[in-house]
């Protein structure tokens, strides 16, 4: 059985990119399983999703926390404790980044992929950022098992609805990524038994102990969301004219006004939705791309 | 008509404090959340936010908490009974116990419209009618947002939803209309009324300042474009909120002494299309064909609104 396990952000279609990849699969004569995990957040926050695919019937359930195979869309992640991408691997683990650089440090321990998918998203796919096709299509060249016919079929599949130029992109980028990746050698993982943990009994607390008590208010600031960012609103200080839109129109109140006047962005919390660069009435306020910082 | 003069003139005279610490797992591009931040702006941070379950959920997960002020959790249908029992106890307690009049909290009510039209109709109508001190802030996204965007009350006919996609049978989408909250609620007469834009921030202010010295029933609805389950980039939040406005599909308006008064007015009203076509829940009126007569249902009911007004 191989075992994929794809982290990403909500909204770039990671949970479409296992179902492909699971069709895929399928189509090439194998059993497939996939389904995503995510918690109650939505766009931006980090995704996981997984992808069995076997010879025999997979008895197997819950999540893969021993992947053959890590496919990690979005290269911010690899520092998010929250998404934590490197859990479980070992040095025979294959592990794709979705980047225009080689992480150094991770390429000595692990066998690494890295190709820039965003680039070959936006040039195929109309300058949007969503990584199914492009992702399913990597995780099924690393397996080496999926022919290229099926695997355009698992995303023609998966994209019933969409107009005929969005899927004439998607097959294209799909193709294009199948040709660039070279497969990789999987190697067999030895079976370890899972073993079951013991019960514990649940005590009896005092309410301030057991109850979901928050001493701290205002601590949700100890969350970084600035990871989310996909691109940078930067402002030019040397046009910017002080009008402050930009902070009446952020939602997350992340620009305050400096003691001199300016407006100031957090980046530690930016979610990165741009409404600043898009409302600012002089066009002040420059969009960048971000890249990640490698562990 | 009676004019209210606002203490805000100019973005600059917002008020400077944030009453919600960033780091929220709330969508990026979200506009309730814009609507709430400049409304608790106004209310300082002597709150008690019941809050139903929904999109707002996400504001405070234990154990972490943007607010400085309390957050009690309740169920969809839960959140007025809820703030009856907070208000009542800190009446109790302050007329009794010798609670100080210092240590009261304003009340505050915050529910999506799935709670408001549907599952927390009925208690907030009795609430209104036995007076209860206190603010209800409604973040309408005109759907179930949290759950994957499900058929509301407050979904507008023609959009596409979870449960009502455009088929062949049912072409428009939804079929029925929207609930028309702000006129089943002025009929109870509360207090003070309004509907709030994101993209109105000194209106959006004003309005709280002015409920925030009333007593009773404070009604707020708030237009909450949501890029996730309208389909649009989160940097076009703002763009489709001012749309809405200027093609007078939401009217910003305040009821206060029997009187409404719209208090952003659309100059020369948009077409209707201009709002509709950057969303995805409405791209099946215009592709694979344009749904003409869906299109111009709508653009009637904005005329036929409007027209009791001019």
């Amino acid at each position: 059985m191989w075992r994929i396990r794809m982290h990403g952000r909500g909204g770039q279609g990671i949970k479409t990119a296992s179902q492909m990849l699971g069709s895929a699969g399928f189509y090439s004569g194998f059993q497939a399983q996939d389904f995503p995990l995510y918690g109650a957040e939505r766009r931006g926050a980090p995704v996981i999703a997984f992808t069995r695919i076997s010879k025999d019937a997979i008895l197997e359930r819950g999540p893969i926390s021993s992947p053959d195979i890590i496919l990690i869309g979005d290269e911010t992640l690899l520092n998010d404790p929250q998404s934590a991408p490197l859990c479980g691997a070992d040095p025979s683990t294959v592990i794709f980044v979705n980047s225009d650089r080689m992480p150094e440090s991770l390429a000595s321990n692990f066998s690494v992929t890295a190709v820039n998918l965003t680039d070959l998203c936006l040039q195929h796919l109309d300058n949007r950022m969503v990584y199914s096709s492009a992702l399913s299509a990597a995780g099924a060249r690393l397996l080496g098992i999926i022919e290229l016919p099926d695997l355009l079929q698992a995303v023609e599949d998966e994209l019933t609805g969409v107009s005929s130029q969005v899927l004439r992109g998607n097959l294209n980028l799909a193709r294009e990524i199948f040709e660039i990746i070279q497969p990789a050698v999987i190697s067999e993982k030895a079976n370890s038994p899972l073993i079951a943990k013991s019960l514990v009994f649940p005590q009896h607390l005092p309410v301030v102990d057991g109850a979901p008590i928050i001493l701290d208010p205002g601590n949700m600031a100890l969350r970084k969301t600035g990871n989310w960012r996909v691109e940078r609103p930067k402002i030019d200080y040397e046009q910017c004219n002080n009008c402050m839109i930009c902070y009446a129109r952020c939602p997350d109140g992340v620009i305050r006004t400096a003691p001199d006047g300016r407006p100031e962005i957090d980046y530690d919390h930016c979610k990165g939705c741009l409404i600043c660069a898009q409302e600012c009435p002089g066009h002040f306020i420059n969009t960048v791309r971000e890249t990640g910082m490698f562990p | 008509m009676k004019v209210l003069t606002g203490v805000h003139k100019k973005i600059k005279d917002l008020h400077p404090h944030e009453a919600i610490a960033p780091g929220t797992g709330l969508c990026a591009g979200c506009g309730g959340l814009e609507g709430l931040r400049m409304g608790l702006k106004e209310l300082g941070d002597d709150f008690l936010i019941c809050n139903a379950a929904g999109c707002f959920t996400l504001l405070s997960v234990y154990p972490f908490t943007p607010l400085k002020g309390s957050w009690l959790y309740t169920t969809m249908g839960g959140p007025v009974p809820a703030a009856q029992g907070v208000r009542d106890t800190l009446d109790i307690r302050m007329r009794y116990r010798g609670l100080e009049k210092k240590e009261n909290l304003n009340v505050i009510v915050v529910a999506g419209d799935g709670s408001s039209n549907d599952i927390g109709f009925g208690a907030t109508s009795a609430a209104i009618h036995r007076n209860l001190d206190f603010i209800y802030f409604c973040y309408d996204n005109e759907a179930y947002g949290n759950t994957g965007f499900q058929l509301s009350a407050a979904s507008p006919y023609g959009s596409a939803t979870q449960t009502t996609p455009s088929t062949d049978a049912h072409e428009a989408g939804t079929e029925i209309n929207k609930k028309d909250l702000f006129e089943i609620w002025k009929a109870q007469k509360p207090i003070y009324l309004a509907t709030v834009s994101p993209r109105e921030p000194i209106d959006l202010s004003n309005k709280f300042a002015r409920a925030k010295d009333l007593q009773g029933p404070r009604m707020f609805i708030c237009m909450s474009p949501c890029p996730t389950g309208w389909g649009f980039e989160p940097k076009e939040t703002q763009q489709i909120a001012k749309l809405a406005v200027d093609t007078g599909i939401f009217p910003v308006k305040e009821y206060f002494e029997g009187e409404v008064v719209h208090t952003v007015r659309p100059r020369k009203r948009l077409p209707v299309e201009k709002f509709l076509e950057l969303q995805k829940r409405f791209r099946h009126l215009f592709e694979p064909h344009r749904q003409d007569e869906v299109i111009g249902q709508i653009q009637n009911r904005v005329d036929d609104y409007w027209r009791q007004y001019e």
